[in-house]
Order: C-alpha cells, then sequence, then structure tokens
C-alpha cells in the first residue's frame, strides 16, 4: 500500500508532462504575460473616456481603477480559457513539423534510445503548443474585447453620462468576453 | 410784390425738397464686417451678423436704420462706443433655410422703411422701394461634419482585425 502510494507521489517525467498538457494551470511566466497583456487592455479604455467622452482623470480615479481591475481579471480569465481550448487543437496541427524537427536534431545522437526520444518530442510539442496558444489567445481576445468595447460605448450607450457609460461598457465587454471564453466551440 | 412772392415760392419749391429729406443719406459710404456660422455640429441655426461703419456726404450719419434680408425686415442696433462698426444687425434661421449663397441685406432709413411697410401692406413688391444702400453677405454654407464618422472608422478596423482573429481561431479549431 505504501509502496504504491510513493509510486503514485513520484511521477514519471513523462507523465508529469501529460499532466501539464492537460491541466488547466498555467505556468508562471505565461500567467505574467497574461496579467500584463489584460491590464494594458484594460487600461485602453481610460484614454477613450478622458480624451474622448471628456471624463476628468483625477475626479474618476477610483472609477477608473475599480474598473481596470475588474477589467483585468475578466480579460486574463478569457486568455486562460481560450488557451486551455485552443492548446490541444495546436499540439494536434503542429505535432507532426515538431517530432520531424526533433527527430532531425536528435538524427545524430546514437546513445538516446526510443523512449528517450518521444518524450523529447512530447515536451517540445507541449512548448511549441502553449507558446502558441498563448499568444494567439491574447491576440483574440484583445481584438475581441476592443469591438464589444468600442460598439457599447459609441452605439448602445452613446446617450449616456460619460460615468455610466465606462462602468457598463468596460464591465459588460470584459464579463462578454470571459463569458464567451468559457465556450468550446 | 407779386414778384417777391414768386421768388420765395420758387425758391421754397427748390430748397424745400432737400431740407424735409435733409434726414436721408447722400452718398453712404459703408465698410462692412460680416460673420456667418461655419459650422452645424455645435449649432442648429445659422446666424448672420452684420456690422458696419457709415459715412454719408453731407448728413448725419447716425440715422435710424432698418435692414432687409430675404422679405424679413429688422431694426438695426447702433453703439457709438464701438467706433470701427457703430452699426450691426443680426439674422438667424434653421440651417436648412440660410443654405450658401450670396445674401443682399438691404437697408432703409425711416423713410425707405415707412415706404417698405407701405409697399408690403398694399402688397405690391418692395423691390420697387429703392433702399439706401445694401451689403452683399457671402455664406459659404455650414460644415455638417465630416462624411464618415471617426467611431465608425475605429468600429470597421477593430471589426476587421475581430474577423481575422476569428477565421484563425475557427481554422485552428477545425481539425
Amino acid at each position: 500500500m505504501s509502496a504504491k502510494a510513493a509510486k503514485q507521489k513520484n511521477l514519471t517525467k513523462e507523465e508529469e508532462l501529460l499532466l501539464q498538457d492537460f491541466s488547466r494551470n498555467v505556468s508562471t511566466k505565461s500567467s505574467a504575460l497574461f496579467y500584463g497583456n489584460a491590464l494594458i487592455v484594460s487600461a485602453i479604455p481610460i484614454w477613450l473616456f478622458w480624451r474622448i467622452h471628456q471624463m476628468d482623470l483625477y475626479q474618476s480615479g477610483i472609477l477608473f481603477v475599480v474598473g481596470t481591475v475588474i477589467s483585468t481579471y475578466l480579460v486574463s480569465l478569457a486568455y486562460k480559457n481560450v488557451k486551455f481550448v485552443l492548446k490541444h487543437k495546436v499540439a494536434q496541427k503542429r505535432e507532426e513539423a515538431v517530432a520531424r524537427e526533433v527527430m532531425k536534431m536528435i538524427s545524430d545522437d546514437k546513445k538516446m534510445n526510443k523512449k528517450e526520444k518521444d518524450e523529447r518530442i512530447l515536451w517540445k510539442k507541449n512548448e511549441v503548443a502553449d507558446y502558441e496558444a498563448t499568444t494567439f489567445s491574447i491576440f483574440y481576445n484583445n481584438a475581441f474585447y476592443l469591438v464589444l468595447l468600442i460598439v457599447i460605448s459609441f452605439y448602445i450607450l452613446r446617450n449616456f453620462n460619460p460615468n455610466v457609460n465606462y462602468v457598463f461598457s468596460v464591465g459588460s465587454a470584459a464579463g462578454l468576453l470571459a463569458l464567451f471564453s468559457t465556450s468550446t466551440k | 410784390m407779386n414778384c417777391a412772392g414768386k421768388t420765395i415760392f420758387s425758391f421754397l419749391m427748390l430748397v424745400a425738397p432737400s431740407v424735409v429729406f435733409g434726414d436721408s443719406c447722400a452718398s453712404p459710404q459703408v465698410k462692412p464686417s460680416i460673420y456667418t456660422t461655419t459650422e452645424a455640429s455645435s449649432s442648429t441655426d445659422t446666424v448672420f451678423i452684420v456690422q458696419f461703419s457709415l459715412t454719408c456726404k453731407g448728413g448725419p450719419s447716425d440715422l435710424t436704420l432698418y435692414a432687409d434680408v430675404n422679405g424679413k425686415t429688422v431694426a438695426v442696433t447702433r453703439n457709438d462706443d464701438n467706433v470701427k462698426f457703430p452699426f450691426q444687425v443680426s439674422f438667424s434661421d434653421e440651417n436648412k433655410n440660410l443654405p450658401s449663397g450670396t445674401y443682399e441685406v438691404k437697408f432703409y432709413d425711416e423713410d425707405g422703411f415707412a415706404n417698405l411697410r407701405k409697399a408690403q401692406r398694399s402688397g405690391e413688391s418692395s423691390s420697387s422701394v429703392k433702399s439706401l444702400f445694401s451689403i452683399e453677405v457671402n455664406h459659404p454654407g455650414v460644415w455638417k461634419g465630416p462624411f464618415v464618422s471617426s467611431e465608425l472608422v475605429a468600429t470597421l478596423v477593430a471589426l476587421l482585425v475581430f474577423f481575422s482573429a476569428y477565421t484563425a481561431r475557427n481554422s485552428l479549431q477545425s481539425s
């Protein structure tokens, strides 16, 4: 029993990679990338409402900070969800190319056995898929967020006062983004 | 005696009219300064402001004047503190009623204005009443803002970028 538990604890490298491949957790690096990007994108509406809708930067400071923080959280949530959905697809699509490239690189190494080679391929595939899914998720969600924001603030809420307009356009743009990101299709 | 009476009578006949209409301004010299509304994004009405200085040859230049544009008559205000342009008159109407073009603003003194009113009452053409002078107002028309609004351009660009992102995502997921 204890031996079995110990065995379960000591996962092989391959198993760890597989777990990482299917987990929703993101690495610290991509997490920082997500939050940084989400913050930038969430701060863009401040400029719009400050310069175009003539809101005072200091008077509405609290509103801007709260709106940006909430929006940052929701946008980074959307980044994570979209990345998770896309990662497997990207991995499937790039599998062959990655395998070919890795094999070419390690073909000279005669000492490496099949298992090690497979591990190398899996690791590389995971890295490529992670990177591509992360960057694409950021691009896709940024574009979607800005479309939602522009349409809501300029057309749907155009006759509301700027404070109401800011709260509802940023809130609903980020909310809808997070909502749409949960769909797997 | 009879001869003297005739002389006085004929003198009166010759001189009296010029005394009676001595109020009128002979060969007026007008220096106008004109403002017209140029843009419609912050205004619904077009305004013409005509201000001018008037010097009359051999007559007082502090006349009471009336202006007529397109059959609308308005009293001209005078402010002697404004040395450069003491007379001022303004008109306003909705933008669509005052399209671009040249408008002739006719000015009348009190007698001319009385004649004008008389002609208008009796349904005669007011063009038969001679105005003292007139000023041409050249109105270039109002600017109604850009043809394509900037938010529309922003929306279209954002939609275009999102469309490319969406198609890229679909092609990624299509396997």
